[in-house]
């Protein structure tokens, strides 16, 4: 066992446990705070993998801005009341377990008669190269993504703010 | 070096639960964490075939930079819909807000 597959299973099992606790945990709260430890884990993977930007981006983004957001969403909403009473849709949570499971099965089994020629040395990308891409064969994506962010921004703003006398 | 299919496994599970968290949780918030969640574990899927896939290339890290793109975005309007959503139906209860079912 290399030290490589030591730190995935590490990365793997901080990922998927709080995964688990973000559906098990009662308070809101600790739900979020789960999110950022799974969401920390898996920037670990993408160093793992050689991927630094990406793992910086990771956390920059998602264990610092939208974790910040999720926050804030929850302490302007009804964030004390943990419990919504009992749930009707006894039938549809069955059901669902059932159905995730089924696809769980069914992409594990998939997974594991997966016959893939894989490279031996690991491709490690530079900010570089990203960049180089970026900016040539996706500029117009680049672009779109631009003003996407602008339309998201105004968007929430109008959204968000209290109707105006 | 770890293989690939881990990975996949991996981010197969961590889809599983968000989707599982979708489905069943009734808190708003947590059903919006769980779709960060499941783009998360795609983000996983691309970045393993982008560094120890057949076909090792960068294209994988620019999509999953795209992909974190669109998840901002997306968390940023889904919670500006739920405050304006709290604000003038006083519930965050996903059972509550059923005005546009069939």
């Amino acid at each position: 066992m290399t030290g490589q597959m030591i730190f995935f299973i590490i990365f793997a099992l901080i990922a998927i446990t709080g995964a688990v606790l973000i559906i098990a945990l009662k308070r809101i709260s600790h739900r979020v705070v789960s999110m950022a430890f799974s969401f920390m884990a898996v920037a670990g993977l993408y160093f793992l993998l050689g991927a630094e930007f990406i793992g910086i981006i990771q956390i920059m983004v998602y264990v610092g801005a939208i974790t910040i957001l999720f926050v804030f969403g929850m302490m302007m909403t009804d964030h004390r009341n943990i419990s919504f009473g009992p749930d009707p849709r006894k039938w549809q949570q069955a059901l669902s377990f059932v159905g995730v499971a089924t696809l769980l099965g069914l992409m594990l089994y998939g997974i594991s008669t997966l016959d893939m020629h894989e490279s031996t040395q690991p491709f490690v990308g530079s900010v570089e190269a990203i960049g180089l891409e970026l900016y040539g064969h996706y500029f117009i994506a680049f672009l779109g993504s631009a003003f996407l962010l602008t339309s998201a921004l105004i968007g929430a703003i109008v959204i968000a703010r209290k109707e105006a006398d | 070096m770890v293989p690939v299919t881990f990975f996949l496994a991996l981010a197969a599970i961590l889809f599983c639960i968000g989707l599982y968290g979708v489905l069943t949780r009734r808190h708003l918030v947590i059903v919006l964490v769980c779709i960060e969640l499941m783009l998360n574990s795609v983000n996983i899927n691309l970045v393993a075939f982008s560094a120890i896939g057949p076909f090792a290339n960068i294209t994988g890290q620019v999509f999953t930079l795209f992909v974190i793109t669109v998840a901002a975005a997306e968390a940023a309007v889904g919670l500006a819909i739920l405050i304006a959503l709290y604000r003038n139906r006083n519930s965050i209860d996903v059972i509550k807000h059923d005005l546009l079912r069939w």
